[in-house]
């Protein structure tokens, strides 16, 4: 249980983001793709990966294998087969619907779903008997009525009392969210003093309402109208808000009551809460699973230098940094993700010495720091200055034996160098690059290159740091040699 | 004719007497301090040996199997008995300091450094007064 809230006491900012933004890609799709067919495949390669994931843990390698390759077929297979229903969940909703927002259109209310099925049946004059049952049990008063079970729907409705069904004439029993029984046979009422107008389905309606508690709703196939029966009572309704209100009492939920809403709310809430466990439990497994430690040669990055000053050198030009963290995030770290940087903003002229501590590195999420070797870092800074020094040629090899450099110049003599006032200070010469003799010959002209050491150091003049030398060779006289 | 001199002219003319002589007595005494204080070097080479108090084989370049390298100098005038130096130096790095002896009017001295393989690479020798001022910088390699 410590062991727990060790973990959960370790989680920072940075990782509560992480959590939280891939459980809301994960609830979007969710809310975007619920009640489709592709979000039950993609719940079928969840679990695929799932499966395929304790499959690799376990070692089994073939089956492993075998479930990647399926995971990666199906994916392409949920684009080509449901690219029509991907469509249509992109494109039909406007750009803030994919990313916020919960559509509740497609979970009507069941009274909802009456009265819009009922107005359906008055425009087209088709009549219908609905019997929407309360606390009494009507079993006992009713016959003849065919088990239907079906889910509550608009079309359905309209189907039930299509005038070709067979079942049309009989009554609906509508109980909850589901159609229980059509074609039921509803004792008819022995009022005399009903209207002329009412027929039989008025008389059956009137008939149930006077036995049961039960609500009836009737179509009339001649008018249209639409009436209700309850407790031996005819009530014509106006509306379909009349209606409505009516079976919501009769439900015995007032107007503002939006169970129905706040039921399908705690549904997305539930699955929200069920992401974000799930996605934390991913993390934990992919960041806090077994900590593995790597090595890493970081170089480093020195920054906010004086623009008036020159880094002349530095004691390392890269750290050896010790990391640890889970396996797959260890695995794939690179160089590129480390940086190790000292800031050079408080540097004074000459030798500048710092200790690197956790403030100079910087990690990718997931990743801590266990040791930096070393941890000491000399840094040389100094103030660029122009010096004028003399160039001496560099020779090397050998001349041949029967000959003498009698005499060397070079054009210039002197030049123009830049560089840190402390390295200048202890240089009174520049050489020429190597120059081997071994070719000489006879009198002659070389263009050659200064050897600027240290590499900082800048010659002023043009002609690219080149210098030229005239030298003279002569014959040894006879015996000499 | 002849006219007599006015007091103010005898007292200008006696003046501009005075300036001239003072003129004339100053310049050669001028020249013989130049000649007393200025040591002024003549020649300075690097060479293979000293012969007959001449270099010979003078070089910019020197093979380590000659076994030495000789710095002559000559000095005219050398205004009194004195010294001067001979600084070696390889690669800016102080090897040797010779100081040599220079008598009037005119002289002639030399160092000379034994050759090791070590030894290898661009060498000058700074030729300095008695007060460690550089004369003169004579600059050569050794090498193979």
């Amino acid at each position: 249980m410590s062991a727990i809230f060790t973990q959960l006491n370790s989680i920072g900012w940075r990782d509560i983001i992480d959590i939280l933004v891939v459980s809301y890609i994960l609830f979007r799709l969710y809310v975007l793709f619920r009640g489709t067919y592709v979000f039950r495949v993609i719940a079928g390669i969840g679990f695929l990966w799932v499966f395929q994931r304790l499959a690799a843990y376990l070692g089994l390698i073939v089956t492993s294998w075998a479930m990647q390759g399926i995971i990666a077929f199906a994916a392409i297979i949920i684009i080509i087969v449901f690219r029509n229903e991907i469509k249509n969940v992109l494109q039909a909703k406007d750009v803030g619907a994919i990313f916020w927002g919960v559509s509740h259109k497609a979970f009507l209310t069941p009274e909802e779903i009456i009265t819009s099925s009922v107005y359906a049946l008055a425009r087209k004059k088709i009549g219908a008997l609905m019997v929407l049952p309360a606390k009494d049990d009507f079993q006992e008063v009713i016959q003849g009525g065919i088990p239907w079970q079906g889910i509550l729907s608009k079309e359905m409705i309209l189907s039930v009392f299509w005038p070709d069904n067979p079942a049309h004439d009989g009554a609906a029993i509508i109980s909850g969210k589901r159609i229980g029984e059509v074609g039921a046979i509803l004792p008819l009422s022995r009022r005399s003093d009903l209207p002329s107008s009412y027929g039989t389905r008025h008389r059956a309606a009137l008939g149930l309402s006077e036995k049961t508690d039960a609500l009836v709703i009737i179509v009339s196939e001649e008018t249209g109208r639409v009436m209700i029966a309850k407790h031996g009572e005819i009530t014509e309704i106006r509306d379909n808000l009349a209606l409505q209100k009516s079976l919501r009492e009769h439900g015995g939920r007032t107007a503002d009551d939006q169970g129905a809403r706040r039921e399908e709310n705690l549904k997305l809430g539930f699955a929200a809460f069920i992401l974000i466990i799930c996605v934390t439990g991913i993390w934990f497994s992919f960041s806090r699973g077994l900590e593995t430690l790597a090595s890493l040669e970081v170089p480093i990055e020195y920054q906010n230098r004086d623009p008036g000053m020159e880094l002349l050198g530095s004691s390392l030009n890269a750290v050896k940094v010790h990391l640890s963290g889970a396996g797959p995030l260890m695995r794939s770290i690179t160089t590129d993700q480390v940086k190790v940087r000292i800031s050079l903003g408080k540097a004074a002229v000459g030798l500048n010495t710092f200790t690197l501590t956790q403030d100079n590195i910087s990690l990718p999420p997931g990743v801590t720091l266990k040791k930096v070797e070393p941890q000491v870092v000399d840094v040389t800074l100094d103030i660029p200055i122009k010096k004028e020094l003399p160039v001496q040629i560099d020779w090397i090899g050998k001349l041949a034996d029967h000959l003498i450099l009698e005499s060397a110049t070079l054009e210039p003599d002197i030049v123009s160098v830049i560089g840190g006032s402390r390295v200048l200070e202890k240089i009174n010469t520049i050489y020429t690059e190597k120059i081997s003799l071994d070719s000489i010959n006879k009198t002659g002209r070389l263009s050659v290159n200064l050897a600027l050491n240290p590499a900082s150091l800048k010659v002023v003049e043009a002609s690219n740091g080149k210098v030229v030398i005239v030298f003279t060779v002569k014959k040894r006289e006879a015996g000499d040699e | 004719m002849i006219r007599l001199l006015k007091p103010h002219e005898i007292v200008a003319g006696c003046l501009l007497c005075l300036i001239l002589t003072a003129v004339s007595l100053e310049a050669p005494a001028q020249e013989n301090n130049g000649n007393q204080k200025h040591l002024a070097i003549t020649q300075a080479v690097m060479c293979e040996e000293i012969k007959e108090y001449e270099p010979h084989n003078q070089a910019a370049v020197f093979s380590i199997a000659a076994g030495k390298v000789y710095c002559f100098t000559s000095f005219n005038p050398v205004p009194r008995d004195m010294f001067v130096y001979h600084s070696w130096y390889r690669r800016d790095r102080l090897i040797t300091t010779r100081r040599l002896s220079l008598k009037t009017p005119e002289w002639s001295v030399f160092s000379t450094i034994q050759l090791r393989q070590a030894d290898k690479g661009p060498w000058r020798v700074e030729v300095k007064d008695h007060n460690g001022g550089v004369i003169k910088i004579i600059k050569f390699s050794i090498t193979d």
